[in-house]
């Protein structure tokens, strides 16, 4: 089992925030900002020492609980500061995007950190379309075409033009192109059906996250059975499964910390604006619907000590088939780092070097 | 929305012999189509090019309802047979667009008369090919899956006779050369002729990376992919297609100067 850290830059507020998404800019405070990205490259030192294989970033807005809106900024200053550890750049939103400066950012990223990036492309949260105005309604029909757009500016040698449907270039010749050959291995994510092919179709990896091992396993066994169709098996590694862990001592201590953990997500939209979200939106699991706005707290699907945890990842190797875990450590979300790096210290010590075989 | 073609009216022209059937609607400047292995088939996508050119699509001797064609034997005479139809009709210079087996045709004329085409337009040419590739055929549900990215988004197609496929694909097969042809490539690197080549992405019939090496030998080639189409880009993607290939026709090279305007509120 490979293991990623997802790094959220996280950021301790001097004062209490408004609960509602967005989050007002003027609730932000710039000393605290600075020392969110000091500590961030601190503990990503430690990440790396603790022998983590992989250090992850995502593209989230408007707000305090996820420090980076531009994955491609924070993996880039990350692989500047970090020597072995590979960036998975486990952004960027491919709707809201430029396809093709995505295709020249992540090719002149990978060749700056010698070919140690691993990228993700995604269709992004509901919540997230605010941020530059996009039709939720379109959101599945820009995010393939841009990512089959992505793949054709890093691979395609001679200049070409686009005429897609919603993306329309005359000339595309990228340069540099990416070190890794023919690019960085990439991986859809996201549970749906559309993304499972997509991936399928296109030989790239497949990334799950927060649901339960048998719920994010439909997705991954979907997958499957779609690769097999266009007659190819993945590797293990070509299944990554994101994930919440709170790990302790003893079970007890875990559940204790569970039961602290606030049930609600932390910043809410209005309701009225939700509901429009979830009229142009449309989610599934493996074509099974699914509520596009998950209005509780995400799940935490790994807990428990040292001895438990590596029980639940043997389970979800067997259950999930993820081959990578790329996870958020205790506390989920929160601004307690020493909590952070306490349980940094003891995932390094008794469950890391246990889960490698598995 | 009528059939496709509705305005097209037909008409004949004698050229080496043969009754040469066409297609024809539009004003403006000429744009010859030449069509495929499949034969003469009006798509949306020339009702679309005949608002802007004068479109005129011929049925090519051996295809469709003409006589069997046991005289041409080889490409590059056809393609001389297709220029003297055009002549016939009165058109010294036209713009040219071949498809598939009608872009080796329209490549082919194209070297022999650069002076009379202004601008070359190959949809999913079948001049470079890898080995093994065949023309689709078939019955019409067969034909459609190799034609479409899509076959359930567009009207079936309609049964050929088989008197008509057997001639037909006898033609074919004698005419189409090599899949790769050292003589025509070699002449392409000397070919004057602004040319676009485009590929649907989801080419089932010739795999659209063929384009790259138009690209990589016609001098004055553009490559455009075709997101989500198939072999038969202007009946899936007729917008799209004819939107490139009448910016390209009209202002050649200059084409890729965007002129989208994107002011939202003036």
């Amino acid at each position: 089992m490979k293991v990623s850290f997802f790094e959220t830059a996280r950021y301790c507020a001097p004062q209490a925030l408004p609960s509602e998404w967005p989050v007002p800019s003027g609730a932000y405070d710039r000393e605290a900002g600075a020392r969110a990205y000091r500590d961030m490259i601190a503990r990503l030192e430690y990440v790396e020492e603790l022998g983590f294989d992989w250090v992850s970033v995502s593209e989230h807005h408007y707000s305090p609980r996820i420090l980076t809106p531009s994955p491609i900024v924070s993996a880039s200053f990350i692989a500047a500061h970090l020597k072995k550890i590979k960036i998975a750049l486990l952004g960027p939103i491919v709707p809201q995007s430029n396809p093709v400066r995505v295709a020249e950012e992540i090719a002149m990223l990978d060749t700056l950190a010698q070919g140690r990036l691993v990228v993700g492309l995604l269709r992004g949260t509901t919540n997230e379309y605010l941020t530059y105005d996009l039709n939720p309604a379109e959101a599945r029909e820009r995010t393939d075409e841009g990512m089959e757009l992505i793949l054709k500016a890093w691979t395609e040698p001679q200049p070409f033009g686009w005429q897609g449907r919603h993306f329309q270039y005359r000339t595309i010749s990228i340069w540099p192109r990416p070190l890794q050959e023919p690019h960085p291995p990439t991986y859809a994510l996201g549970t749906s059906r559309e993304s499972c092919d997509f991936a399928a179709r296109n030989h790239l990896g497949c990334g799950v996250s927060y649901g339960s091992f048998e719920a994010v396993g439909r997705a991954t066994r979907y997958y499957r059975e779609q690769c097999a169709r266009y007659g190819w098996e993945p590797t293990p590694e070509q299944i990554i499964y994101r994930a919440n862990m709170l790990l302790a001592e003893t079970d007890e201590e875990a559940e204790a910390l569970l039961r602290q953990q606030p049930n609600q997500r932390p910043f809410t939209m209005r309701a009225g604006v939700s509901e429009a979200l979830n009229k142009l939106d449309a989610r599934n699991i493996a074509g099974e619907a699914r509520a596009p706005i998950v209005s509780g707290a995400l799940p935490t699907t790994f807990i428990g000590s040292a001895d438990t945890v590596v029980e639940q990842v043997r389970r979800c190797r067997d259950v999930v088939g993820a081959g990578v875990l790329d996870l958020s450590l205790y506390p989920p979300g929160s601004s307690d780092l020493e909590a952070l790096m306490r349980a940094l210290e003891l995932f390094g010590a008794k469950v890391l070097p246990r889960i490698r075989d598995i | 929305m009528s059939a496709p073609g509705a305005d097209f009216r037909e008409g004949y022209v004698e050229a080496d012999g043969f009754r040469v059937r066409y297609l024809e609607a539009g004003h403006g400047a000429p744009l010859v189509h030449l069509h495929g292995a499949g034969g003469l088939r009006l798509t949306p996508a020339h009702d679309l090019l005949a608002r802007r050119f004068r479109v005129v699509a011929f049925e090519m001797p051996g295809f469709g309802l003409s006589g069997e064609n046991t005289k041409t034997r080889s490409m590059a005479e056809l393609a001389s047979t297709m220029a003297r139809a055009a002549q016939a009709l009165g058109l010294d210079t036209f713009n040219l667009m071949g498809t598939s087996f009608g872009g080796t045709t329209a490549l082919w004329l194209a070297l022999q008369a650069p002076e009379r085409v202004p601008a070359l337009v190959l949809e999913a040419p079948a001049a470079i090919r890898p080995e093994g590739s065949e023309p689709p055929s078939g019955s019409p549900e067969e034909m459609a899956r190799r034609l479409y990215a899509h076959p359930e988004r567009l009207p079936a197609l309609p049964a050929v006779d088989p008197a008509v496929r057997a001639k037909t694909q006898a033609l074919v097969q004698r005419l189409r050369g090599p899949g790769r042809d050292p003589d025509l490539e070699e002449r392409l690197r000397k070919l004057p002729t602004p040319t676009l080549v485009l590929f649907g992405t989801l080419d089932g019939v010739i795999p659209p990376a063929m384009g790259r090496i138009y690209k990589d030998l016609i001098p004055g080639c553009h490559l455009v992919f075709v997101y989500d189409a198939g072999h038969a880009i202007g009946a899936e993607r007729p917008q799209a297609f004819a939107e490139v290939v009448g910016d390209f026709v009209e202002r050649h090279e200059a084409f890729v100067v965007s002129r989208a305007e994107t002011v939202i509120h003036p």
